[in-house]
């Protein structure tokens, strides 16, 4: 397996570079000077401000690819993913009402916990809504959670059109639905490193039943899967994963949908090694994607969103036109 | 040794009766072919009896046991169940999808999975993806997927009405020729081959057992005839039998 060593070292390479690049670009004898202690402004910024970003991203990005292996292994669908599905418009939802009414509680405490429950609560939906309408079937969630998708987008737009009296509050809220990785303290990055590496275990613990699972129904029931059961776990758990990414990196699209696909084509489908596989690739594109984001238009930042969904678009028609030929 | 009994089963969908009241006992062990015309509710018993699909009335007892009170790993230890289609959603290799099978078993015997792997002729075909392999191919895979466990009842629905004629012969003597300690109802297509190879036969139609006996008993009773709505000649062969149907008067 010489896949593992070189997905690392392409991350530490984009960690790197991520590094390197911004509005005022530095070599890497200036990372290795600040690394190693030097207290000079450039140095210090460095270590304060553009490595915790760049780590960020980092996590941002791994929490991503797991989501969207998570989501393609339940609905069985190489095209699923949580922006299509529901469970980020609702993360998103809820980060915008966090951003936009007043709450009582600091929001760095109420975003997370809001996007979580818009997550958790649109997937709910979706499940609810498939279930009603008919048997849990891939097809079926896959429309619902588009439909949930398109209402919680409006719903969005409804509030940032209706709350937002000064336009400062609706320009945080704009540039935080496109996408984008905020600067973490290093404690606060901590806890995102601990949150992704929490969330790797628990997706890890699908991992056998989401291979049963892709037999099919049939098979997997044949097989000793309690296939309803699992699939509400499995998205429920799935939530929890994307209202992290989203919490720290807001809406930043198609990385969840291509990190598992190029992940696939480096270690195959089964999902023990490809959530962490997803995890890497997910980490590298979204390092990347922020380093061109910080450093294409100086000195303004480019939502990180629209750089992955420049991207990410011709990937997805790209599939889809492979998947229509065959 | 494990007998699987339905008892009084229906299964109603959609105003559509597809299990009328059936009631059959199989097993412990023995081949027992299930044949009747199309819409019969051959599928459907299938499916009720691994416990995939759930019945509107009536239970089904696998040994002295209500199916419903196993847990869902003690079902898939004791009932295989071979479907009449089958695609993977990801393009697993062979030793991926005979893994995923054998995972299914808490103790699975020793060498199980090299042991099936030889016997299906899959030893070269190991790191093989789903999507190159030939139709034939694929049945040899998904039996040793499901056989690797050697479960005690096995429940195989026309896993071969694909394949040409030699495969489909190395799948019914595959399905056949287990352990005599060990039970195979298959569902059948080609009427040659049950009244051949099967020690059993059951003719179902419109949801009800309407014939049951030893294949040689039962081979000349008419009422397969009017099961299928055609008349057999019978022909006797050295190594078994040939129905040729007419649907003349």
């Amino acid at each position: 397996m010489r896949v593992w060593p070189l997905l690392i070292l392409a991350l530490l390479l984009s960690i790197v570079i991520g590094a390197a690049a911004g509005h005022d670009w530095m070599s890497p004898a200036d990372l290795l000077r600040a690394l190693a202690g030097d207290t000079d402004l450039r140095s210090r910024l460095l270590i304060d401000w553009r490595l915790p970003r760049v780590l960020a991203a980092a996590c941002v990005g791994a929490l991503l690819g797991l989501g969207g292996t998570v989501f393609q292994g339940v609905f069985r669908n190489p095209l699923a993913e949580p922006y299509l599905l529901g469970s980020a418009g609702g993360a998103a939802l809820g980060a915008t009402v966090a951003l936009l009414v007043p709450l009582a509680a600091p929001q760095s405490f109420v975003l997370p916990v809001l996007a979580f429950a818009g997550a958790w609560g649109a997937t709910m939906l979706v499940i609810g809504i498939s279930r009603v309408a008919g048997a849990v079937d891939a097809a079926g969630m896959l429309l619902a959670g588009v439909a949930v998708a398109a209402v919680l987008s409006a719903l969005r737009s409804f509030l940032m059109l209706a709350l937002s009296d000064e336009t400062v509050s609706l320009q945080i809220v704009l540039s935080w639905v496109l996408g984008g990785v905020q600067t973490p303290t290093w404690p606060i990055l901590g806890l995102l490193v601990a949150i992704s590496i929490a969330c790797l275990a628990l997706t890890l613990l699908l991992a056998g039943r989401l291979d049963v699972l892709g037999l099919g129904e049939t098979m997997a029931i044949a097989f000793g899967l309690n296939v309803n059961r699992f699939i509400a776990f499995a998205v429920l758990a799935g939530s929890v994963v994307v209202a992290a990414a989203v919490a720290f990196g807001g809406l930043v699209a198609f990385v969840g949908l291509a990190s598992p696909h190029i992940a696939r084509w480096l270690v195959g489908p089964l999902h023990r090694p490809l959530l962490p596989a997803s995890a890497l690739v997910g980490a590298i594109v979204v390092t990347l994607a922020d380093a061109i984001a910080r450093s294409a238009l100086p000195p303004a930042e480019v939502p990180l969103g629209l750089v992955t969904a420049v991207a990410g678009g011709p990937f997805f028609i790209l599939l889809l036109a492979r998947r229509l030929r065959t | 040794m494990t007998s699987i009994a339905a008892n009084n089963l229906s299964v109603r969908r959609n105003g559509a009766t597809l299990l009328d009241g059936l009631s059959l006992s199989l097993g412990p062990t023995g081949s027992v072919a299930i044949i009747g015309p199309n819409g019969a509710g051959k599928s459907t018993l299938l499916k009720v009896l691994t416990g995939i699909d759930e019945p509107t009335a009536g239970m089904v007892h696998v040994g002295d046991r209500d199916l419903a009170s196993l847990s869902n790993a003690q079902r898939a230890n004791k009932i295989g169940y071979l479907p009449q289609y089958f695609e993977p959603h990801w393009d697993l290799s062979v030793a991926e999808l005979v893994r995923l099978g054998a995972d299914r078993s808490d103790r699975l015997a020793a060498g199980a999975i090299e042991a099936v792997t030889e016997k299906f002729e899959l030893t070269h075909l190991g790191r093989r993806r789903w999507s190159t392999l030939s139709g034939g191919e694929r049945a040899r895979v998904l039996l040793a997927a499901v056989l690797v466990v050697d479960p005690p009842v096995l429940l195989a629905d026309e896993p071969a009405a694909s394949l040409d004629i030699r495969h489909r012969l190395d799948v019914i003597r595959a399905l056949t020729t287990r352990r005599p300690d060990r039970l195979s109802v298959v569902v059948v297509h080609d009427l040659d081959l049950a009244f051949t190879f099967f020690e059993r036969v059951v003719v179902i139609d419109r949801g009800k057992v309407v014939a049951d006996g030893p294949a040689k008993a039962l081979i000349d009773d008419t009422r397969i005839d009017e099961a299928f709505s055609v008349r057999f000649d019978r022909l006797k062969t050295p190594d078994g039998w040939l129905l040729r149907a007419s649907t003349g008067p």
